[in-house]
């Protein structure tokens, strides 16, 4: 069984285990300090972003001047490389502006920005949550079409993925970008035409029970009709224009509404554009039989859109099943997937107990003797996304301490997603899974290629790459060993390798492997100088490379 | 290496199911009499895997063109169905081939596809993901292996073969996983080797150590899945990227196809907007020709095109989608018969085996498709024998989702493949697949 108590103390190596899984990992300095805090206390404020370590002023700040930045990576005119002088435009997504005469709805741009987050937000468990959420309601770029809407998603997982689950069911029915990914917007059940089924069908499959897990195909073609017409329109604010030619503007931002043959609101366009003042007639009237209960699809009790009520009723009348679904897909995330039946059960039901809030729920799976069980150290492959961010983390310097690039580090992720695509060919790309399935996580994340991909990464990491554009060399992921890695200086090989050990917390390594290593970088005398600094780099590769270096 | 006449002979032991086979059309010659016998198997035969990926719409593909059929489809897809003569193919038994598949009217012509219509299995699965396992786990009892993965664990050597299995998308689809071997994923034919790969080339750790990592510790002791999953992926790479073929710069030979591939700027057909088609399964064939013109040893490869799960938007994604698919297959079959190795030419030594997990309702919706059961196969080859096998599923009698039952069931194609192409005894074949299944005749 899964001893869901909570931990009364820990260690260091559990904050770090903890700061692996509910982050993207910590330095042996900053585990020091959460591990100085009870874990009761420390856990909710990682949780809860409350506390000066996970202020975000700065991060938003930075943030904020990531909108603006001028990237002659990305083709801006500048006058200096690295500089800031791409024309200001009105939030919420001017990064979608290219140049001072071209714009796009880029997608290795978006891909950039978030793994620039997951890098610097102090708030870590923030895009870990949605990273999570992005795997679990997986939505594509490459049929939504827009970045903007895209990141909008994303931002709906940082605002809502703590919440009651079925309050975050309902929300991400109601996303502009899942509801053109699944097709709600072409579902029309009205009279005697057939619902598109394929959000139905994946909503119950994918995103809140699992595959003939308590539904049928009847219920999928119920539930179809009840979500009938759900759909968005966009206001002119929606909308950013391109600050050389305002003519030419690109939807940001959407609302949700139902198509019922009801007027949209003044100054707003249906989705597909045009000049309808009314929306179309596309919902379906009467009862539905869904999951054994009947509902009405029209009623707007509670406040609730049209068709709400039948996706609140999964939740509601599926509890069990559902909160299996959800003990499955986290323990597969954050804690392992060699969990025993009994395991699962007893995590759903404490699910089901902390009535479907995730901030309990997950505050309670974090706090366990079962998370923190030894079986369940380094038990899992990290995802490629997170395993880079990690490993950036803990080898590149605080958004704090950066100074040559602003914001640091943003124009190499920029350059590293768009660099022969090495997140999708390292197995995730990232906002564009192929399809609402996401990825499959743990040994799947392994093939030949994807660890090709993973050395071209590490490589970038760690042995002071530089990738050219429009003849400048920009350095990837710049580092000072001796201030980034080695602030005190190191004295023999086993000391570096203990101090990158430390840094990038692989599983163990087989002392057969690391002595190989050791005695190959270092056949004589150790002396710390530029030649064993650079040795050290290598190490770090090697470090990030291996089997061990894989699990988390 | 099997021969011809002992394939002749394996037909014997399950002659019975042929003879059912035939009864429902198999073999259908009515199209194609008169052409030269199908060639005879090559020493040294490729299987290449297509796999139409999102559950194809292939009522549209072939859809019905005579009796009760054509009156369920026209009546069922009334806005979306190919009706117009002007438009198809016919291929006989009331079946008709969709001009935009392009390419393979003319394949047909030539007696080199065999098509198989209601390929599916029993107690069918409308969820993608759940299909998609099964097609490729291709076992009545499934163990996290696929069907081609098994079949390496069995003849691939257990220290060599690295490169005999290859998958072209980056990913490793179960189909290929087997439970001590398993397919390479190769995506470009550039930069393979170690370091050429990485973004710059200024401080380079000796390869030898990167073996270590990964060598090493798949020595080592450890019993842990997760880290045992990290060993064998490094070292398949590491492994794989030491073949000979791979040249300078870890790169295979360069080479232009002979014909244009559809997305080329040269090929004739584009979408119905005017552009380009797509590359995707292009490059991903265009690969693979290289592949085998560079020597490389692979006997099964593995390619895709997604895109085909057509709720909505089907009238305009479908026929881009269908021109993409025929046309690269055709200009692939075309291409390599311009590739001779010492293994032989390699037009003669390809066949090719395209599949979805599963085809669509029949009714349609606004504008789309939904999920449906039973799917249609094909097999281009020179070895092929031309024609259907199988009955065409009846539209009158579907079942209580609206959807078609099935008439093949899948592993009876990959029973045909494994005995007949990939050289394995019957008695193998059966224990690959956990069960003896009909093998269909066009092998």
């Amino acid at each position: 069984m899964a001893d869901l108590t909570a931990i009364s103390s820990w260690t260091l190596a559990d904050a770090q285990h903890f700061g692996r899984r509910a982050g993207f990992g910590l330095t042996p300095a900053d585990a020091a300090s959460l591990q100085a805090q009870p874990p009761d206390t420390a856990i909710d404020a990682w949780i809860d972003g409350t506390g000066a370590a996970y202020d975000t002023t700065a991060f938003a700040a930075a943030l904020a001047t990531a909108d603006v930045v001028a990237e002659p990576l990305v083709g801006a005119s500048t006058t200096v490389a690295g500089s800031v002088d791409v024309p200001a435009v009105a939030a919420p997504h001017p990064f979608l502006v290219q140049g001072a005469d071209a714009w796009r709805n880029n997608l290795n741009t978006a891909q950039a920005l978030l793994a620039w987050r997951m890098q610097h937000n102090p708030h870590a468990f923030e895009e870990r949550m949605a990273l999570f959420w992005h795997n679990l309601f997986a939505t594509g770029w490459h049929k939504v079409n827009n970045a903007a809407l895209m990141l909008k998603q994303f931002q709906l997982f940082r605002s809502q993925g703590l919440a009651k689950f079925d309050d975050l069911l309902v929300a991400i029915s109601k996303d502009p970008a899942m509801l053109l990914w699944l097709d709600s917007v072409l579902n029309n059940a009205s009279g005697a035409n057939v619902p598109n089924e394929n959000y139905a069908r994946e909503v119950l499959e994918l995103y809140s029970l699992g595959a003939d897990n308590g539904y049928n195909q009847t219920d999928i073609t119920q539930l179809a009709k009840a979500l009938s017409g759900w759909s968005f329109t966009y206001a002119e604010a929606d909308y950013v224009k391109n600050p050389a030619n305002p003519n030419l503007k690109f939807p940001a931002d959407a609302r949700f509404k139902v198509y019922d043959g009801t007027a949209i609101a003044p100054d707003t366009r249906l989705w597909w554009g045009g000049t309808a003042t009314v929306s179309s007639n596309m919902h379906a009237t009467g009862t539905i039989s869904l999951l054994g209960q009947n509902l009405d699809v029209t009623t707007t009790a509670n406040g609730w859109a049209k068709g709400e009520n039948a996706i609140r009723s999964i939740v509601s009348v599926r509890g069990s099943n559902c909160a299996q679904f959800l003990a499955r897909r986290l323990l597969t995330h954050f804690v392992t997937t060699g969990f025993s039946a009994q395991d699962l059960a007893d995590v759903a039901a404490m699910i089901q107990a902390a009535g479907f809030d995730l901030r309990a729920a997950l505050k309670t799976l974090f706090k366990s003797q079962y998370f923190f069980s030894a079986a369940n150290r380094h038990a899992l492959i990290e995802g490629p996304v997170s395993w880079t961010v990690r490993a950036a983390r803990m080898l590149c310097p605080s958004l704090a301490s950066g100074s040559a690039q602003t914001p640091r580090g943003y124009p190499a992720w920029r350059l590293v997603t768009n660099s022969a695509t090495t997140f999708d060919e390292a197995g995730m790309k990232l906002l564009d899974p192929s399809g609402p399935n996401g990825w499959k996580e743990h040994t799947a994340w392994l093939n030949s290629n994807t660890m090709r991909y993973r050395a071209k990464l590490a490589a970038a990491l760690t042995l002071n790459e530089t990738r050219t554009y429009n003849s400048v060399a920009y350095p990837l992921f710049p580092v000072a060993i001796t201030v980034d890695w080695f602030p005190t200086a190191p004295t023999s090989s086993q000391a570096v390798y203990g101090r990158l050990v430390a840094l990038l917390q692989p599983a163990p390594i087989p002392t057969s492997v690391s002595s190989a290593w050791l005695a190959a970088l270092w056949p004589a005398t150790f002396t710390w100088d530029t030649a064993a600094q650079t040795k050290a780099r290598e190490l770090a590769f090697l470090i990030l490379c291996s089997p061990a270096g894989q699990l988390y | 290496m099997t021969t011809r006449r002992e394939f002749i002979q394996t037909l014997g032991a399950t002659g019975a199911a042929l003879a059912g086979l035939s009864a429902c059309g198999g073999g259908g010659a009515s199209s194609t009499g008169g052409l030269p016998p199908p060639a005879p198997t090559p020493s040294s035969p490729i299987l290449v895997i297509v796999n139409i990926d999102g559950g194809y719409d292939w009522l549209n593909v072939t859809p019905p063109n005579a009796g009760a059929n054509l009156g369920v489809y026209q009546t069922k897809r009334a806005t979306l169905g190919i009706t117009n003569p002007a438009l198809l193919t016919d291929l006989g038994s009331g079946m008709a081939l969709n001009k935009d598949l392009i390419g393979m009217d003319a394949l047909h012509a030539q007696g080199r596809v065999a098509w198989i219509p209601g390929i599916g299995m029993p107690n069918p699965n409308l969820s993608h993901f759940t299909t998609i396992d099964l097609w490729g786990q291709g076992a009545a009892v499934p163990a996290g292996t696929g069907w081609l993965g098994r079949f390496a664990d069995a003849a691939f050597s257990p220290t060599g073969d690295v490169l005999r299995g290859i998958t072209v998308t980056a990913d490793l689809p179960v189909m290929l996983k087997g439970s001590s071997r398993t397919f390479v994923a190769i995506t470009s034919a550039g930069g393979y080797v170690f370091p050429a790969y990485l973004l710059s080339t200024s401080t380079v750790p000796d390869a030898a150590l990167l073996e270590t990592g990964w060598a090493t510790a798949l020595s080592a002791s450890s019993t842990d899945g997760g880290y045992l999953a990290g060993a064998q992926a490094g070292r398949l790479f590491y492994d794989a990227q030491n073949n000979p073929a791979f040249g300078t710069g870890g790169s295979l030979t360069a080479r232009t196809p002979t014909v244009p591939y559809p997305g080329d700027a040269t090929y004739p057909v584009l979408k119905l907007s005017g552009t380009a088609l797509s590359t995707s399964l292009s490059s991903q064939l265009k690969l693979i020709a290289q592949m085998i013109s560079a020597g490389l040893p692979g006997q099964v490869y593995f390619a895709r095109l997604g895109g085909w799960d057509t709720h909505s938007n089907q009238a305009v994604d479908h026929p881009n989608l269908q021109r993409a698919l025929g046309g690269a297959i055709k200009a692939f079959h075309d291409d390599l018969a311009s590739i001779t190795t010492s293994a032989g030419n390699a037009q003669d030594r390809v066949l090719i085996l395209a599949y979805s997990e599963f085809g669509r309702r029949v009714q349609e919706n606004n504008g789309g498709t939904d999920h449906g059961t039973a799917g249609l196969s094909f097999c281009v080859g020179k070895s092929v024998k031309g024609g259907l096998y199988g009955g065409y599923p009846d539209l009158t009698n579907l079942d209580a989702n609206g959807n078609m039952r099935y008439t093949n069931d899948f592993r009876g194609l990959y029973a045909t493949v494994l005995e007949r192409w990939l050289g394995q005894t019957a008695a193998t074949t059966d224990t690959l697949l956990g069960a003896s299944y009909p093998r269909l005749g066009f092998l």
